[in-house]
Parts: C-alpha cells; structure tokens; sequence
C-alpha cells in the first residue's frame, strides 16, 4: 500500500563516488549550484551540463532510477518554461491572438529549465550515492564552525537522522494499523472528503501514540547509555580525507573557476 | 463456515528483485468447530496465511473459497467476509484510539452499519465475552493494564460477531499468568461460544495444552497437519526447522529410552501424570 513512497533514496552500489567523503559530495553541490548560475552562457551551460553528465556516469546508478526522481518536478518545469515563454517582452517571433513568443522569452525559458533540471540531476545524485546518516554526519561537520555562534548543529544532525531512520518503521506501523482496522470493518477508500478525513481518525491516534511510545523508549535508551549531546562526543567513525576527496576538491576548484570565468569572458 | 485454500501461493514485491516467496502451495481446509495451532519458526509464513483467509491479502496464485464462494472475485464483498473472520494482530492493543473501552469496541460493529443501541449491546458481550469487568467499561482503554487492554483489543474484533476467530500471538508480551488467563478465556470462546479458533503462536506448550489439530509451517509450506500428539512425535523434524516439541513429550520420551513403558504421544502435564501413574502401577 505504502511501498511506492521512497524517501532518502539511496541506490546501493559501489563507485567512487558512493566511497567519497560527503562533505565533498555536498560541497559539490554547493559548487555546481553556483557554477550553473555564475557560467550564465552557452560555454558555462556545456561545461555544468557535461560535468554533471560526467558524474552521473561514474556514480554507476541507473539514468532510470535519476530520472524517476525527474518526474515530481514535470508539471512544475512545464509551468516555468510557459510563463516564460509567452510572458517575457522583447523581440516577437510568433504570435496568435494575445499569445506571443519572444526571441528573449526562448532563452530564458531553455536558462530556467537547464538550470531546474540539472540542479534536480546533481542534488539526486547526492541522496542517490549518500546514506541518510552519512549525509547529516557530513552536514554536521561541515556546519561545525557555527557551534562557536551556539548553533546546535550536533543536536539538528542527530534530529535528522533519528527522524529519517523512523520514515520506514511509522511506514510499516502505519499499514499494521491500517490492516488491524480493516479487520474491524474500517473502510479507508471509500467516501467522499469528509468522510475520508474522519476515517483516518482510528489510524491516525494509534499511529500517533505509538509514535510518541518508541520515541520515548529511544529516549530513555539513549539516556541509559549516557547521551549528553554534543559536547565531547567522538565519533567511532570519524570522517576523514582521503587523497581521492582532495583531488575531487581539486576538480571542484577547477569546474568553479571554468565556469566563472565563462560567465565573465563570453 | 468452512474455508478451502487450494494451491495458494503469496509472493512479496513479485516484480522487483526482492521477491519473497512467502507461501509456497498451500492445500488447507478449515472446518466448522476447529481449535487449529498454527505454529511455525519466525519468517515461516504464517502471518501473511492468516491475513488471506480474510482477504486483507490476495494470493498471487491460486484459490480461497470460503463457504462456497471464491473470495479473490472482484465483485466478493470482503467486508462481509472480515466481519465473519475475525482477525485479532500481534500486540492488538496498539489499534486502540477511542474515548472510552466500549466506543472503542463499539468501532466494529458501527462499520458494520448497525444502529448505536446495538452497537452497544454487541460491544457489552463482546466484552463480557472477553472477560472485561462492567465498571471497566467507562475508563479509557489507554488507562488499562497491559492484559486488560489486550482483552478490550480482543472484544473490538470479538463485537463483530465472527465464526471464524484468528489471533496472532495473543500471549506475546504478557507475563505467565496474564498469558494463561488470555489462553483461558480464548478456549472458552471456542468450547462456549462455538467459534472456529485458530491460534497462531510459536510456543508449544501453549499450542499443546488447548488445540485440537496443530498446522506447522516452515518456509512458506505447511509441513505437518495433525493432531498434537501426532505431530510432535516428529521432534526431529520439529527441531530441524527451528522448533520444539513440549516439554512433556520430551519428558515421556527421555523415560520411555531408560526403559519405563509409557506412551511418547503425550503434550500435557496432566496426561503425562496419568501415564506415568498407569506405568508405574504394573
């Protein structure tokens, strides 16, 4: 019932880019971010697209699997590329009625959706090729510094993961309720929306108490063996360089600067 | 009632690469009356079979008849078919969510269309059925003890008013007293009551002291479709498939091997007293 929805979804297999430390993976993101909107051209939108391509090849997952990840954003990459189209002024190249295309409008519609589609590509390939727990531990090291600010970030990190590591264990509660309630005569298909929203009531309060019960046992757990946060805490394992991350960071440098310097020169 | 299971077979995620053949051709036959055990090692199948014999779960190939009619029809009105199997889970206390013990079994009944008076009555014998006092009636079910709200869990199916009643580990999680009390009162509802009863469980000793026909699965087969003393003869094979025969039987086996002339088809203290007695009397 609950099994199309996929969250957090990594795709396990081995490359290089699966073994590299994530805090490069989610510096490389950061820097294709900034490389898809600093090589604002035809030369920085070949080099972005082509290093992103790059990547996806050697991350071994399966175009299938990314462009799975594509389809929530169609409907919202039609809308863009419309408005864009028929909305920008400038020099018109077709026209019906009150409709018209602009030479302007044609480039800013293709901008819109290279750029939608490959910031969707890289940061899919981020969740594709990183556990949930490695991402946050990367996230929490690379956010580190604001600890001197009084930021919590051990604190969020560990929020994160726990609240990803329930997604499957709720997911699977949720269709034992459902099933125990099905046996009663519950009927959660039928109806119209009124009554839908009321049925959900004897799925909903289960699914709540026993959310709070398990997180409550995780807490006491927790406490039992002497979680105090982040102060002083190591890791048992920590995240390290490697050579490979920094010539990865090397090559991160490199495509920054290609296309900041495509966006300046051409 | 009577439900035939002929061929049944059940695969998980049938299209992916992580299919799990989870029943593997299943022939069953249920009858009017049974008391079944169903035991078998955890991952053995037996939730997934007990969850298609009221149609939460469709077979991925063959048939499920039950009086008569195929219940994998599209046009099978499986509610009908829920309200005469009644399906209690594992920990039933966790589907809890009203007010007050009675609403909360007043929940079956009500899906069934009845109007609230009998809605009530049905919910007050069913809970008298399941050997909740009056005064309990009122309180919040959350308030309960553990025992106590596995019993109210027990009448929320109880109120349907099923034939057929399956309960998936009803002692898991209770201390021995709570768990003979439940076993108690389950049997009753079979001797009493009339219902077919089938115990899903993976303690022996349980199974052995109250059914009357035990069902062992393993890997998705059923193995074994007999009467207790039967099928635990077969310790060997019991054991090889990661369970055990009760302790009696183990105890009549282990005096018969020294010499003593007792019956090894014994499963309960009481018939093991009985037969050591007689043995020991010649």
């Amino acid at each position: 019932m609950l099994k199309d929805i996929t969250l957090g979804q990594y795709y396990h297999t081995e490359s290089l880019l699966h073994r590299m430390d994530p805090r490069v993976k989610l510096l490389g993101i950061v820097a294709i971010i900034i490389g898809i909107f600093a090589g604002n051209n035809l030369i920085g939108g070949l080099i972005t697209g082509s290093f992103v391509m790059i990547l996806i090849a050697m991350s071994r997952v399966p175009l299938r699997f990314m462009l799975k990840g594509m389809k929530a954003i169609v409907i919202f990459l039609i809308i863009t590329v419309i408005f864009n189209l028929f909305l920008t002024p400038g020099t018109v190249i077709w026209s019906f009625m009150r409709f018209k295309i602009t030479m302007e409008g044609v480039r800013l519609a293709i901008q819109m959706a290279f750029r939608l589609i490959f910031l969707i590509l890289a940061s899919g390939l981020l969740t594709l090729t990183t556990t949930p727990n490695n991402l946050t531990d990367g996230l929490e090291s690379l956010l580190g510094g604001l600890k001197k600010f009084r930021v919590p970030v051990h604190e969020v990190a560990m929020m994160m993961s726990i609240a990803l590591r329930f997604i499957p264990i709720l997911m699977d509660e949720t269709d034992k309720i459902m099933k125990a309630q099905m046996a009663r005569g519950a009927d959660f298909e039928s109806g119209g929306i009124l009554k839908r929203a009321k049925s959900m009531v004897p799925l909903l309060v289960p699914l709540f108490i026993s959310a709070f019960r398990r997180a409550n046992d995780l807490a006491m757990a927790m406490e039992a063996r002497c979680y105090r946060g982040g102060v002083g805490r190591t890791k048992m394992k920590p995240l390290i360089y490697k050579k490979r991350d920094y010539i990865s960071l090397c090559v991160l440098a490199l495509y920054l600067t290609a296309c900041i310097l495509a966006g300046i020169y051409w | 009632m009577s439900i035939v299971l002929t061929n049944v077979s059940h695969i998980y995620d049938s299209n992916s690469e992580m299919s799990v053949k989870a029943l593997d051709n299943i022939d069953l036959t249920i009858n009017d009356g049974d008391f079944i055990g169903l035991i078998g090692h955890t991952g053995s199948g037996k939730s997934t079979l007990i969850q298609h014999l009221n149609g939460l779960l469709k077979p991925t190939s063959g048939e499920i008849i039950v009086d008569g009619e195929n219940i994998c029809e599209k046009k099978y009105p499986l509610k009908t078919l829920r309200q005469k199997v009644g399906l209690v889970f594992q920990y039933p206390e966790h589907q809890l969510f009203e007010m007050t013990v009675l609403d909360d079994v007043c929940f079956g009944p009500k899906n069934l269309g009845l109007s609230s008076e009998e809605c009530r009555e049905r919910a007050k014998k069913a809970l008298e059925m399941a050997g909740i006092a009056e005064e309990l009636y009122g309180s919040s079910p959350f308030e309960l003890s553990g025992g106590q709200k596995r019993r109210v869990a027990i009448a929320g199916v109880l109120a349907m008013e099923p034939k057929v009643l399956i309960l998936d580990e009803p002692t898991a999680g209770l201390d021995p007293r709570g768990r003979d009390e439940i076993l108690d009162s389950i049997s009753k509802l079979h001797d009493e009551y009339g219902l077919t009863v089938i115990l899903v469980s993976h303690s022996m000793e349980d199974v052995a002291n109250y059914v009357s026909r035990i069902l062992v699965m393993n890997k998705g087969k059923l193995i074994f479709d007999d009467i207790p003393s039967k099928v635990f003869m077969h310790i060997e094979e019991l054991e090889s498939v990661g369970l055990a025969a009760p302790q009696m039987t183990y105890i009549m086996n282990r005096l018969k091997s020294i010499g003593m002339d007792v019956n090894t088809d014994i499963t309960t203290i009481g018939e093991a007293t009985a037969e050591i007695l007689r043995a020991l009397k010649c």
